[in-house]
């Protein structure tokens, strides 16, 4: 199928139209801040001053927090209420390449011992429009992790803006399914194509942080014990969870139960390797240190995920980088490994 | 001032005179710095002092062992103050190496100002009183104080009044304190139901992330009252109920030692406005006990001491 094209002035049509299937999701503002929140129905000016938001799209599918059941307890046994699963559709749009695979690497960990079913009907209820990134940020390092800014793989659609338009791709049978009934497109021309090419590849020369991630993982596990290296890297941490709660691929998560008297519901929210409480037990904490904790974050996606499951679980979107309080930068940690393989 | 901060710093580390220097270092990004905390002599020449230079350090003394030099700035240095009191830190293993701070200068103004995100500023450079942001080659120029950390616009004390060394004399700092106290009179202007409203909404957006906590100096306890689980203080989910009773909780526990950096509300992710709490503390302690934090290192913490006049039977 030839690609299509839509007209700027055209996306809240088409945004209005996938409305009454879905429940759209686009670049908005709160209080001065980028995330991704329902469409109003009207703004579209996002288009405009887009470039990522601060809290990942991952917030989509594994939320802040969320209620697994509630519970009662009635004579010493607990009556339990599972909510139906989550039916509501979903479109998200303009997620960006790094945002959209850091889903995929996070599928595997939700379907791999245990499907997770809060998780993945989310997933599946979802569709990702992406938008290739033509402006990305200086903390940026998609192009070393095998991803790129107009990086298709992981989304439904891929939009590409050409000027006045986007160039739409349509990339899963969801994609197709999107656009084979919209009648805002037109075909693209072979002009189009070629100005979409330029596009993209002027996007990944923007791309200028760069790390070497060849053996990575053999080199962290080289560097495992240099307790003189993670000290002083870890040295400025202050171990908040900003760089881990704002990264798309970070799914640790605690689970608590809130009661008041007899009935009370099972939560699952976000938590981090960067709190010492994080790994507290009754008698020791094995990540008592900072540079403990450091080095569990780096080589949880750096070397245990790609031991695991192939992939190294970072898409390099830089949240970490130009979020953190102190400036702590992974790419420098990474490329000043003690080891060289 | 630089220059002078480096071969100070170099000849502590050389002579023996500290273990570690704590300063600044440029940061990995445009306008940023981070901090530099390192023993050896070598990494000095990479100290720098600007405008950017926004964390407060003294969060770093509670944790490291052995002798210290460290770059302040005014509220970092009454900082530094505190802890001393709080017992915290020994002043006699630590030298104070005090910036007269000129104010610094808040990139999230910056880029509302010049419509650009800070990566794609080419410039922003201080002259006198004014602020020159330069965008696609173009210059512009703005009143500093448009650009100052709210925090900053407030601040009674820019040149440390504790320290070993001075580096600078005049701290040529701008305030305009009502532009500091701006987002407190808005809140004293609503009724309570809309106040109450307005935080719910803003602790809704809490992510617990615990930056706010963490970048504190004041907030210094070993085990945080949040993180007990006998007796359970606050839920760990992250509810506005529980994020607004952490946030009012830590205000008081700083009460008396917050010396109003603005850290908590710079690192926020979520944009919540915290300095509405904690400088409207600072400034009732101010009002009530006649206490400005981090100005006697003599004195007791606010927080611990108590007179016979008191006038609550509970602290008698």
């Amino acid at each position: 199928m030839a690609n299509k094209k839509i007209d700027k002035k055209n996306i809240s049509k088409l945004l209005k139209k996938w409305s009454q299937e879905f429940s759209v999701f686009v670049p908005s503002l709160e209080n001065n801040e980028a995330i991704m929140a329902e469409w109003d129905g009207k703004d579209i000016s996002f288009l405009d001053w887009y470039r990522n938001t601060v809290k990942p799209p991952k917030a989509n599918f594994l939320p802040l927090m969320e209620k697994l059941f509630s519970f009662k307890k009635r004579k010493g046994n607990y009556q339990i209420e599972v909510p139906p699963a989550d039916k509501s559709k979903q479109l998200i749009f303009g997620i960006r390449p790094c945002d959209a695979r850091a889903l995929t690497i996070l599928d595997m960990t939700f379907t791999d011992a245990y499907e997770d079913p809060y998780y993945l009907a989310r997933r599946r209820n979802t569709v990702l429009v992406g938008m290739t990134c033509t402006d990305p940020y200086d903390s940026c390092f998609c192009t070393s992790l095998e991803g790129s800014p107009s990086d298709a793989a992981n989304v439904d659609l891929m939009l590409t803006d050409i000027g006045d338009s986007f160039l739409m791709e349509a990339v899963t049978d969801k994609g197709k399914k999107l656009i084979a009934s919209a009648s805002e497109l037109k075909d693209a021309t072979s002009a189009d194509e070629s100005k979409a090419t330029e596009v993209k590849d002027a996007a990944a020369s923007k791309i200028t942080r760069k790390i070497d991630a060849r053996d990575i993982d053999k080199k962290l596990l080289a560097s495992f014990d240099d307790k003189d290296y993670w000290e002083k890297v870890a040295a400025k941490c202050i171990s908040c969870g900003i760089c881990t709660f704002l990264c798309p691929t970070c799914y640790c998560f605690d689970i608590n139960d809130e009661m008041v008297k007899n009935q009370g519901a099972r939560f699952r929210n976000w938590d981090s390797c960067a709190f010492p409480v994080y790994t507290k037990m009754p008698m020791e904490n094995p990540r008592e240190e900072k540079w403990h904790r450091i080095r569990q974050k780096v080589c949880h996606k750096y070397e245990f995920y790609p031991m695991n499951f192939g992939v190294i679980a970072c898409t390099g979107c830089g949240r970490c980088i130009r979020l953190c309080p102190v400036n702590w930068d992974i790419t420098q940690a990474l490329n000043s490994l003690p080891v060289k393989v | 001032m630089e220059q002078k901060l480096r071969d100070e710093a170099k000849a502590l580390l050389e002579q023996g005179k500290v273990d570690y220097i704590i300063g600044f270092e440029p940061g990995s990004l445009k306008f940023t710095t981070t901090p530099l905390i390192t023993s050896n002599p070598d990494d000095i020449d990479r100290l720098v002092i600007n405008p950017f230079i926004v964390n407060n350090l003294s969060k770093f003394l509670i944790e490291i062992e052995g002798r210290v030099g460290i770059v302040a700035k005014g509220c970092d240095s009454r900082s530094i103050v505190s802890l001393i009191q709080d017992n915290k830190v020994n002043r006699d293993k630590v030298i104070i190496l005090g910036v007269p701070c000129p104010g610094m200068i808040s990139l999230n103004k910056v880029e509302l100002l010049a419509g650009k995100s800070r990566d794609e500023i080419d410039d922003i450079t201080r002259d006198g009183g004014k602020i020159v942001i330069t965008v696609d080659g173009k210059k512009k120029d703005f009143p500093v104080t448009e650009v100052l950390y709210d925090n900053c616009l407030g601040c009674e004390l820019p040149t440390p009044q504790e320290y070993d060394v001075l580096l600078g004399e005049d701290s040529a700092l701008v305030t305009d304190r009502a532009a500091s106290r701006k987002k407190i009179e808005e809140l004293e202007a609503m009724s309570p139901e809309q106040r109450w409203n307005f935080w719910k909404e803003e602790f809704s957006r809490c992510i617990r992330c615990y930056a706010c906590r963490n970048v504190c100096p004041a907030c210094f306890c070993e085990r945080c009252f949040v993180e007990e689980a006998e007796p359970r203080w606050i839920s760990p989910v992250p509810q506005w109920q529980d994020n607004l009773l952490f946030q009012t909780v830590r205000n008081i526990h700083v009460a008396g030692r917050c010396t109003d950096c603005g850290g908590c509300e710079r690192v926020c992710p979520a944009n919540i406005p915290l300095r509405a709490l904690t400088r409207e503390m600072y400034d009732i302690v101010d009002d009530l006990f006649h206490y400005q934090a981090g100005t006697d290192k003599d004195a007791s913490p606010l927080l611990t001491a108590y007179e016979l006049v008191e006038t609550e039977d509970t602290f008698r």
